[in-house]
């Protein structure tokens, strides 16, 4: 009885890992930012929450992805709201993405990811400047696009190995 | 070309529309939720205030807890670094130290010199108590430079307080929560102080870059100014007072043809700071006199109640014990009287004859108190002995 539940254990963190790695990941430093390299910034739960809308939709909950983009605003200081409405439009395009594909390539994936961040980049952009006269800097948003962009492979490859190995072994 | 048009439209229609089994909310309902939070927190509506302040308490406290591994990795990182580094860094210090000494004694008098002439011209400017606060969240983003602490409303914190790293500013307070509060630092693109540029007294403003930098802005380009002149506050705007050091400009770079300067305190290593605001001497030691004043009439307020409820407890107990010996004296009273009444039944028996009233004598009707005190003189010889 011990072992089962120990198991079920694992296994519930197992399968809400993603998630988990969402929230810990609005609510830490979690995208190095602070080795303070010259223009190295890349937004980890833009590749997050894409990659796990994509291959495995059901991982990561619409109403948690909501409540995470509340609390990247309180953390990062931005309006409430703001990062919610970008996460949720990333799961959206994830999911259109994963409705028209029928053969499922790493590489359209990540140049589909660059349209989505660029787009929805502009768009929270456009918000904060426009809308609550944030002034921010157009510099640094584009490296930080260009570094998630180029980041989205590496961690795809991480979370394709995690889906094959540790996954895949629950779901055996 | 149709039926292709047609497939699109029905994969978005099912990415946005649809829900399916393992979802529990619609992903156009949170959307469009989530449009409303933007829009109703634009506006400042109240119930999306009081649910941001409550979200902002939670988060604050989740986040420090999550953050603790990372933090202490890189504390322990900064440890060893300064470690390698000490005997340089010591070296340094020492020579430092024996320069700042000889210029401390030449400063002494020049402040002094400055404070005077303040007074005059009623432009000098003391610090209210300080607020010494731990940074909670220090997330370097790269769009918003600001940091989070651990003091809020319930510390008497107020929007606009100036926040130091020791003698040097670091920025300003810009959000107010009851136990938290956000400091916008000066690093920030959307931080402007208005600083004046020493040993030329050249006024400008002080614009964050969004780096580690900060830039001069609105200054002429004839206005000379040395390499590594001290910015200070200006004073100007009445937020904070003159004279708090920032950084030196650094001609050696420029940002946008802007000049540069270096923050004297390093804005990544902030873990505690103070938060203070700037009061002119007279109106503080009003305030101060006010506040010892309250206090003193408080305690005052306080030993007078102590008192009255004392005398209260005194006069009660006075009351509680005149009726005690009430009790006891009505107690006493009938047990004499049960006690009499045992010994008149007892000597009724024996001296009735005696007493009582029959054809043959003058004596007393049985049941008059002149028969029971007939019977408790054990005749009525001594009744007759009064009367005459």
């Amino acid at each position: 009885m011990i072992k089962f539940e120990k198991i079920s254990l694992v296994g519930t963190i197992i399968k809400y890992f993603p998630i988990l790695l969402l929230l810990a990941s609005v609510l830490n430093e979690f995208d190095f930012n602070y080795m303070g390299f010259k223009y190295f910034s890349f937004n980890f739960p833009f590749i997050l929450i894409f990659y796990w809308s994509l291959k495995k939709s059901g991982s990561l909950g619409y109403g948690l992805i909501f409540i995470a983009g509340l609390f990247n605003d309180v953390v990062v200081g931005l309006p409430m709201g703001v990062s919610s409405l970008i996460y949720l439009l990333i799961c959206g395009f994830a999911a259109y993405l994963r409705n028209i594909t029928l053969r499922p390539n790493l590489i359209k994936d990540w140049f589909f990811f660059l349209f989505t961040i660029s787009l929805l980049n502009s768009l929270n952009y456009i918000l904060l400047t426009l809308f609550f006269s944030f002034k921010i800097s157009y510099e640094e948003s584009l490296f930080n696009l260009f570094f998630t962009f180029v980041f989205y492979i590496i961690f795809a490859y991480i979370f394709d190995i995690y889906q094959k190995i540790i996954m895949g072994k629950l779901n055996d | 070309m149709d039926s292709s048009r047609d497939d699109y439209v029905i994969a978005i229609r099912s990415a946005f529309l649809q829900k399916s089994n393992k979802q529990r909310f619609s992903l156009i309902g949170l959307i469009i939720f989530s449009i409303i939070f933007i829009i109703l927190g634009r506006v400042n509506f109240p119930p999306i205030e009081y649910i941001k302040i409550s979200i902002k308490e939670i988060v604050f406290r989740s986040s420090f807890i999550v953050s603790a591994p990372e933090n202490f990795i890189k504390e322990k990182n900064k440890n060893i670094r300064s470690h390698f580094s000490l005997y340089k860094e010591h070296k340094n210090t020492k020579a430092k130290l024996e320069e700042l000494k000889s210029k401390i004694l030449v400063n002494e008098f020049t402040i002094n010199e400055n404070v005077r002439l303040k007074k005059i011209i009623n432009d000098y400017l003391v610090e209210s108590d300080k607020i010494v606060a731990k940074v909670l969240i220090d997330k370097n983003s790269p769009f918003l430079r600001s940091l989070v602490v651990n003091k809020g409303s319930k510390d008497s914190v107020k929007l606009g307080m100036a926040v130091l790293d020791k003698a040097y500013l670091v920025g300003k307070v810009v959000e107010v929560n009851y136990v938290t509060s956000r400091v916008l630092l000066l690093s920030d693109l959307n931080s402007k102080i208005p600083v004046t540029i020493e040993p030329a007294g050249i006024q400008s403003i002080l614009s964050g870059t969004g780096k580690e930098k900060g830039v001069i802005q609105y200054l002429k380009e004839n206005y000379n100014i040395e390499d590594q002149s001290t910015v200070y506050t200006s004073g100007a705007g009445g937020l904070f007072k003159a004279g708090i050091p920032i950084g030196k400009i650094n001609l050696s770079k420029l940002i946008n043809k802007k000049k540069v300067l270096d923050f004297f305190s390093d804005f990544s290593q902030l873990r505690f700071v103070q938060i203070a605001s700037y009061e002119q001497e007279n109106v503080l030691k009003a305030d101060r006199e006010a506040k010892i004043r309250a206090k003193k009439d408080e305690k005052i307020k306080a030993k007078e109640e102590a008192e009255e409820e004392a005398r209260i407890k005194v006069e009660e107990e006075a009351l509680i014990k005149v009726e005690e010996e009430a009790r006891i004296k009505v107690e006493e009273e009938a047990r004499i009287k049960v006690e009499e009444e045992v010994i008149f039944k007892k000597l009724k028996e024996k001296y009735k004859w005696k007493c009582k009233k029959t054809t043959f004598n003058r004596l007393y009707i049985e049941g008059t108190p002149e028969f029971k005190t007939c019977i408790m003189n054990k005749g009525p010889k001594k009744q007759k002995e009064k009367k005459n």
